[in-house]
């Protein structure tokens, strides 16, 4: 009987992980830059926002 | 990580856009989950009874030997047995994927949003993120031997919380005082301040220390014992304290030194000194500290920091676990570097820790806008970070503007959807999965509950599976794969 063969798929570590920024250097993802939101897609996104949308937002309480 | 299984499960909230009375967010479920196993076929449903919220059909396994359905009306998604934290960032962000593409093949994705939170901020109703970590049955699993677990699942939200918009008091909690088991309101009601933003989505709704039911009585280390493996070698770890994470690094971390401090504790090298006074008050009050000096008080009177609480933890983690693997040494060097950053200005944190990346982009928006934070958009922005629409959610905005570090990568979410990691029992089931859905295809008469008395074609357990008429195939230890094991056993049975 034929069994379907699974793709590749290497295990453990793949691509590295990011590097880690060393503590002195302070460093991490570069700072967010604040200067022009208008020409932010961020602050684009963030206007297209329906201001509602958390009163609608009713769920049932899970687990 | 050393001799470690992780797993997450995850319960996603819908936004409904449009007020309709037929659209309920439990009808887009359902449409979602029958989109997924019926016409994308990426699994076999349950034929059997799983529980008494559970009816065939409910739910069911996919081919990367995860699951979905539906739980106290969300979709929920638990992760394949992971060995390594790069599986399981992949198998977790391959939940996302799965519901998300599901959702637009259907139409759907003007008229709802899969939001990946744990929170709505009109009812205070919440539903879990649950990490599953593996340890011996030599675990000590007492009071006193959980007691470092507890400070440190108290304190590492400050690098693994999701952060929102107000606070919640829920009513409906029960909370155990010695032998009994009472509800909040004998306690008096709660005073609930508006605030405007704490670092936690969970906290406010943890009411334990130690308790085994999930639902009203949320403890920061659940006792319920079911380890979905051998009893006698495993028991299986059940956190339900934590947030989603939209943050692929947030995850790696929280599940990397979660991992790392229970080690710590199997091999008796935790800090023993650091027992807090009043863990679930502590947990609330470092979560809604708005000056963020994150201080509590130990059982010894001390006061102390959730800063210095982890750095005590890191300084033992590298002395006892640093050079044993790759992903260890990459926890040790990102957790060092996270509490670093944590001493200075937040925004260094953007991308990798979610509180961080969404307190951001939500004064950005009200410096911009001039708006206050009781205005009723700070609400929906939060809401917003946690949408799964790659075009609209605002963590995808951070991504697509090169802003968060990524620990995976497309490829491997996309092949996660499909398969299953192979050097974990994972890996059987699996097999099995695809071989029910291929070569076995399951006629429209199959998937109808078996009738009394009659063995359903086939039942799917996390550490057992029975196909009709052959006997049980147990599958006790998650390290194993399984795979000879079921294909001998898969062509032994009589079609």
């Amino acid at each position: 009987m034929k069994h379907s063969m699974m793709p590749e798929r290497r295990e453990g570590p793949v691509d590295p992980m990011p590097k880690s920024p060393s503590p002195e250097e302070g460093s991490g993802p570069r700072r967010p830059d604040t200067g022009s939101p208008d020409k932010d897609n961020l602050m684009k996104r963030m206007r297209k926002v329906d201001p509602k949308q958390a009163e609608r937002y009713r769920q049932r309480t899970g687990e | 990580m050393l001799h470690r299984i992780f797993g997450l499960e995850t319960e996603y909230g819908l936004l409904i856009h449009e007020d309709r009375p037929n659209q309920s967010p439990a009808w887009f479920a359902h449409r979602i989950r029958d989109h997924l196993f019926q016409v994308q076929r990426r699994g076999v449903l349950d034929l059997h009874h799983r529980g008494h919220d559970e009816p065939p059909g409910n739910g069911g396994f996919l081919t990367n030997a995860g699951r979905i359905y539906l739980d106290m009306g969300h979709l929920e998604y638990a992760s394949p047995e992971c060995h390594s934290l790069t599986d399981v960032v992949a198998s977790d962000r391959a939940g996302d994927s799965l519901l998300q593409q599901a959702l637009e093949e259907l139409g759907f994705s003007e008229q709802a949003s899969l939001i990946k939170n744990n929170i709505d901020h009109e009812t205070d109703a919440t539903f879990g993120s649950h990490e599953n970590y593996l340890v011996s049955r030599r675990f000590p699993f007492s009071r006193r031997g959980l007691a470092p677990l507890v400070t440190f699942l108290v304190t590492r939200q400050i690098f693994t919380g999701s952060g929102r918009v107000g606070s919640a008091a829920p009513q409906d909690a029960w909370i155990q005082t010695d032998r009994l088991i009472l509800p909040r309101s004998t306690f008096g009601a709660r005073h609930v301040s508006e605030l405007p933003f704490q670092i936690s989505q969970r906290a406010d709704y943890i009411v334990n220390d130690f308790f085994e039911w999930v639902q009203h009585n949320r403890a920061i280390v659940n006792t319920r014992d079911e380890p979905l493996a051998d009893p006698n070698q495993y028991r299986r770890i059940h956190l339900l304290l934590g947030d989603s994470n939209m943050a692929e690094y947030a995850t790696a971390l929280k599940l990397g030194t979660t991992g790392l401090v229970l080690q710590l504790i199997e091999e008796g090298h935790a800090p023993q000194d650091l027992e807090i006074d009043e863990p679930v008050e502590a947990l609330q009050e470092i979560s809604q500290d708005q000056e963020r000096r994150w201080l509590i008080q130990l059982q010894s009177q001390k006061t102390i920091s959730a800063l210095d609480v982890q750095e005590r933890f890191l300084d033992c983690a590298v002395q006892h676990c640093k050079g044993q693997d790759e992903e260890t040494d990459w926890v040790l060097a990102q957790w060092a570097s996270v509490l670093h950053d944590l001493r200075g200005d937040y925004q260094k944190l953007v991308g990798r820790v979610d509180w961080a990346s969404k307190l951001w982009l939500l004064e950005c928006f009200r410096e911009a806008e001039h708006v206050d934070w009781i205005d009723p958009m700070m609400k929906s922005l939060d809401l917003e970070y946690h949408n799964l629409n790659h075009a609209k959610g605002l963590y995808h905005g951070l991504l697509e503007e090169g802003r968060v570090p990524r620990v995976t990568t497309d490829r491997l979410i996309q092949l996660a959807m499909e398969t299953a990691p192979k050097n974990t029992r994972a890996y059987g089931r699996s097999e099995l999965v695809r071989h029910l859905l291929h070569e076995r295809p399951v006629s429209a008469a199959d998937q109808s509950p078996a009738p009394d008395g009659l063995f359903p074609p086939y039942v799917i357990n996390w550490s057992i599976f029975q196909v009709r008429g052959h006997a049980p195939f147990p599958m006790p230890d998650p390290f194993k794969t399984y795979l000879e094991d079921v294909r001998t056993h898969l062509e032994s049975v009589i079609v």
